[in-house]
C-alpha cells in the first residue's frame, strides 16, 4: 500500500513538474517576412537591401541573440509590383508572421489598410511621409524624404553667402517624388529664406542641356534632387559637361547639386563618375567610406556572409541591416520581459522605443526612436559630399528644424 | 446530327438553328454543368490559402477583361493595346466615387453590384469614344490610336490630384447578407462574385455571337467591305465592339478595385495591356474557351517565372541583374512560340482533345 502511494506521488510530481516547466525551454521560431524588388525596377537598391536583412537575421541566429529561439525570415521578390507584394503579405500572414518588412511606396500605401486591420508592425524601405499618415502600424526606419529635403534646404540656406538663394527642385515623376516638394514649399512659407525657382519632374531624357541652360538663365544656384540615382547621374554629367558644377559649396556662378537618400550612395558615383564630385547628399546612414566602428561592423557582416564589395559598401545594404536590427531588438526586449512574442507585443515594444529605451543601430547616425506620435525612426541626418570619388561627411549629424515647424 | 442528343457522335446539322446551339450534345451540357459545379464547390471542401485564392481571383478578373478584348480583337479583328486603361477606367470609377462620397458610404459598401455595373458602363463610354477612330483607321493605325488612349490615361491618373496622382485610393469593404465581408472571407467572397460574373458574361458573349450582331462582328473582321455589301453596318459594329470591350474591362476593373480594396496607378500600365493581349493570343484569338485558357496560362507562367527569377536573384551576381530579365524573356518567348507553332492558341489544343475524346476509339 505504501509503495503504491509513493508511486502515485512520483507520477503526480512528474506531471506537476512537466506542467510547470517554462515554455521558453522549447526553442521557438519567430516568422518575419520581407517582400521587395530583388529583380525588376529598383532592384539595384532592393538586391543589397535584401542581403542586408538576410545577413543580419543569419547573424542573429548564428550568434544566438535570441537564445535558443530563432528568426525564421522569408524574403520574397515582388518585382516592384503591388499585386505580388499583396500576395506575399497574405502568404506571410498564413505562415504566422509577427513582424513585416515592406519595400516600395506604392505597395506600402496600398497595403496600409491591411497592416491596420491585422495590426502588423511594418517597416518599409520607402521613407515617404505619406506612409505614416493615418497609420498606427507603419514605422519609417529613418527620417522621411520630406525631412531630408528640408534638411538639405536648411543647410543651403545656412551656408549660402549672399541674397536669398535660388533653388530648383528635381524630383521623381510620382507621388514618391512630389511629396517632399509641398513640404519644402511649406518650410519656405514658414520662414526658410530661399526661393524655389522651378520644380522639374524628370523623364527618361539622356540629355538635360536645355533644362540646365534654362536654370542658368534663371540664376539657379542650388538643385535639390529627390529621385533615384540614374536621372541624377544624367543631370550631373550634363552639368559637368557644361562646366556648371560648383567646385565648392555655393560657388558663385555655378550650381551646387544636392540630393536625398536614394539619389546618392556608391551607385551614383559608379554612374556619374567624376561628374559626381562635390555632389551633396543626405541620409541617416553611416557610409563605409568614412572610418568608423559602424562601417567596420557593416563590412565585417558582409565579409562573414561572403558578400561582394559593391553590396558591402552599399547604403541600401545598411538600410536592410537597420530594419532587421530593429525587428530583432523588439523581439529581444519582449523576451526579456517574459512576454509572448507576437505582433501585439512587438508593436508595443516599438512604441516604447524612445528616451532611455532608444535603440542604437550599428548603421545609422542617430538613435532609432518611436512612440505613439513618432513613427520616424532615426530623425538625425548626416550630410555627405563626394570628394575624390568617395562620400565624405560634411559637418556633424543634425536634425532639421522646419520639419516640426510645418506640422 | 443524331436525333438522340445523348448518342450523337458526329455533326449532322440539318438546320442553322441546330448549328447555333450552345451545347451540341447532352453530354456536353452535363459535363459543363459538372465542371461549373466543381468550380463553385471546391472552396467548400478544399481550404486554399489567401495567397492562392488571390491568384484565382486575379485570374478571374483577367478572364473578364480578356472576354472583352477577345470580342474586339479576336472576333472583331480590331487591335486594341490600351485594354488595361479601360480596366483602369472601371477601377477608378469606383475608387474616385469612394474618394468623393467616402469609402465607407453605403453606395460603395452595400450597393457594390451597382458600382460594378457603373464601372462597366463608364468603361463602355470610354470604349465607344476610343472606338470612334475605328470608323476610319485599321491595323497599325488603330493600334496607335488605342495606344494613345493608354498613354493619356497613364498621364491623367499619374498627374492629376483628383486621382491622387496615381497613389492608392481606398475602397471600403463590402457587405453581404451575412454582414461585412471581413478579411477572413474576403478572397473567397470575391472568388464567388467573380466566378458568377464570369459565367454570366461568358454566356452573354456566347449568346451574342449567335445573334445577328455577333455574326456581323465576325463578318466585319473577315472583310468589312463584303460585310457592308451584305447589308451589315461595319461602322456601328466596330464602334460598338469597342464599347462592349470597354464594358467588360470596366466590370473587371471595378471588381479588381473591390478585390484589392482600392485602385493604384501601377495596375493599369501599358505592361498590363500587353499582358492582356498576350493572354488573348495564347488562349486563342476569336475563341471563347481561349478566353479562359489564356489568362490562366499567362498568370500561372508568371507565377512560376517569379519563383525562378527570385531563386536566380539570390544566386546570380546582383551587379549583372540577370534575374530581372528572366520574366520578360519567358513572356516574350511564349508569345513567339505560340505565334510560330500554335497561332490558334491553347483553345486549339482543347479542340483537338475534344475531337479525340469524341471520336475515340476511332482515329477519325
Amino acid at each position: 500500500m505504501k509503495t503504491k502511494k509513493i508511486s502515485i506521488g512520483i507520477i503526480v510530481s512528474v506531471v506537476v513538474l512537466m506542467l510547470a516547466m517554462p515554455v521558453s525551454a522549447v526553442a521557438e521560431e519567430y516568422m518575419i517576412g520581407l517582400s521587395l524588388a530583388i529583380t525588376g525596377p529598383t532592384s539595384d537598391a532592393g538586391n543589397p537591401y535584401a542581403k542586408g536583412v538576410e545577413d543580419y537575421f543569419r547573424y542573429a541566429n548564428d550568434m544566438k541573440l535570441l537564445g535558443k529561439d530563432t528568426i525564421k525570415y522569408e524574403i520574397r521578390d515582388d518585382k516592384y509590383e503591388t499585386a505580388i507584394t499583396k500576395r506575399n503579405f497574405e502568404e506571410y500572414l498564413d505562415m504566422g508572421m509577427v513582424f513585416y518588412l515592406n519595400y516600395s511606396t506604392g505597395s506600402t500605401l496600398a497595403l496600409k489598410r491591411d497592416f491596420e486591420e491585422v495590426k502588423m508592425p511594418t517597416l518599409p524601405a520607402s521613407y515617404h511621409a505619406g506612409n505614416i499618415e493615418d497609420s498606427d502600424y507603419v514605422f519609417l526606419p529613418i527620417a522621411s524624404y520630406s525631412a531630408q529635403a528640408i534638411g538639405l534646404a536648411e543647410y543651403l540656406v545656412a551656408n549660402h553667402d549672399g541674397k536669398t538663394p535660388r533653388v530648383a527642385m528635381y524630383v521623381h515623376p510620382s507621388a514618391f517624388g512630389r511629396g517632399p516638394v509641398e513640404d519644402v514649399k511649406a518650410a519656405v512659407k514658414a520662414g526658410l529664406d530661399m526661393e524655389i525657382v522651378e520644380v522639374v519632374e524628370h523623364g527618361k531624357d539622356l540629355d538635360v542641356t536645355g533644362m540646365l541652360q534654362r536654370w542658368k538663365s534663371k540664376n539657379v544656384q542650388y538643385v535639390i534632387s529627390h529621385t533615384v540615382q540614374s536621372p541624377v547621374a544624367t543631370l550631373l554629367k550634363g552639368a559637368s559637361r557644361m562646366d556648371l558644377v560648383a567646385k565648392s559649396f555655393g560657388e558663385k556662378g555655378k550650381i551646387t547639386f544636392m540630393g536625398a537618400h536614394y539619389t546618392g550612395g556608391n551607385d551614383l558615383i559608379a554612374l556619374a563618375g567624376k561628374a559626381a564630385e562635390n555632389f551633396y547628399w543626405t541620409t541617416s546612414f553611416i557610409t563605409t567610406s568614412e572610418d568608423s566602428y559602424a562601417a567596420d561592423t557593416q563590412m565585417a557582416l558582409a565579409e562573414r556572409y561572403g558578400r561582394d564589395d559593391k553590396t558591402a559598401n552599399s547604403h541600401n545594404y545598411a538600410a536592410g541591416i537597420i530594419v532587421a536590427e530593429v525587428a530583432t531588438e523588439v523581439i529581444q526586449r519582449a523576451k526579456a520581459k517574459g512576454e509572448e512574442i507576437n505582433k501585439k507585443t512587438l508593436y508595443q515594444e516599438l512604441l516604447a522605443m524612445n528616451g532611455m529605451n532608444a535603440f542604437y543601430s550599428g548603421t545609422a547616425v542617430g538613435p532609432v526612436t518611436y512612440s505613439k506620435d513618432d513613427h520616424q525612426g532615426v530623425d538625425t541626418l548626416q550630410l555627405y559630399s563626394v570628394q575624390n570619388g568617395e562620400f565624405r561627411a560634411v559637418g556633424k549629424p543634425f536634425i532639421p528644424e522646419y520639419t516640426d515647424k510645418i506640422k | 446530327m443524331s436525333a438522340n442528343r445523348w448518342l450523337a457522335t458526329g455533326n449532322y446539322f440539318t438546320t442553322y438553328r441546330e448549328e447555333q446551339r450552345i451545347f451540341f450534345t447532352h453530354i456536353d451540357r452535363l459535363l459543363f454543368a459538372a465542371f461549373l459545379t466543381a468550380l463553385f464547390a471546391w472552396p467548400l471542401f478544399i481550404e486554399a490559402s489567401s495567397k492562392y485564392m488571390l491568384i484565382f481571383d486575379n485570374i478571374l478578373v483577367a478572364v473578364i477583361a480578356v472576354l472583352g478584348l477577345n470580342l474586339v480583337t479576336g472576333f472583331g479583328g480590331l487591335i486594341s493595346v490600351g485594354h488595361a486603361a479601360f480596366v483602369g477606367v472601371g477601377a477608378y470609377t469606383v475608387a474616385c466615387l469612394a474618394q468623393i462620397i467616402g469609402d465607407q458610404h453605403v453606395l460603395i459598401t452595400h450597393a457594390w453590384p451597382l458600382m460594378i455595373v457603373a464601372g462597366g458602363l463608364t468603361g463602355a463610354v470610354f470604349g465607344l469614344i476610343v472606338g470612334l477612330p475605328a470608323l476610319r483607321l485599321r491595323h497599325l493605325y488603330l493600334l496607335m490610336a488605342t495606344l494613345s488612349f493608354q498613354m493619356i490615361f497613364q498621364w491623367v491618373v499619374g498627374f492629376m490630384d483628383f486621382f491622387n496622382q496615381g497613389q492608392f485610393i481606398y475602397v471600403g469593404r463590402v457587405y453581404w447578407f451575412t454582414g461585412e465581408v471581413g478579411r477572413s472571407v474576403h478572397y473567397n467572397f470575391w472568388y464567388y462574385a467573380l466566378l458568377t460574373t464570369v459565367v454570366v458574361l461568358g454566356f452573354g458573349v456566347r449568346n451574342l455571337l449567335r445573334t445577328r450582331y455577333g455574326r456581323s462582328l465576325v463578318a466585319v473582321r473577315d472583310n468589312d467591305r463584303a460585310a457592308d455589301a451584305m447589308g451589315m453596318h461595319p461602322g456601328f459594329t466596330k464602334v460598338s465592339a469597342f464599347g462592349l470591350a470597354g464594358f467588360f474591362a470596366g466590370v473587371a476593373g471595378a471588381m479588381q478595385a473591390y478585390l484589392n480594396r482600392g485602385a493604384g496607378f501601377e495596375t493599369f500600365t501599358l505592361h498590363e495591356s500587353i499582358q492582356y493581349l498576350a493572354m488573348t493570343i495564347v488562349g486563342g484569338l476569336g475563341s471563347l474557351p481561349g478566353t479562359f485558357f489564356g489568362p490562366a496560362a499567362i498568370k500561372m507562367l508568371d507565377l512560376q517565372m517569379e519563383n525562378l527569377a527570385e531563386w536566380a536573384g539570390h544566386l546570380l551576381p546582383s551587379s549583372l541583374d540577370l534575374a530581372t530579365g528572366l520574366r520578360p524573356l519567358s513572356f516574350g518567348l511564349v508569345i513567339v512560340l505560340f505565334l510560330m507553332f500554335e497561332p490558334r492558341g491553347i483553345a486549339n489544343w482543347w479542340r483537338i482533345l475534344r475531337s479525340y475524346v469524341k471520336l475515340w476509339p476511332f482515329r477519325y
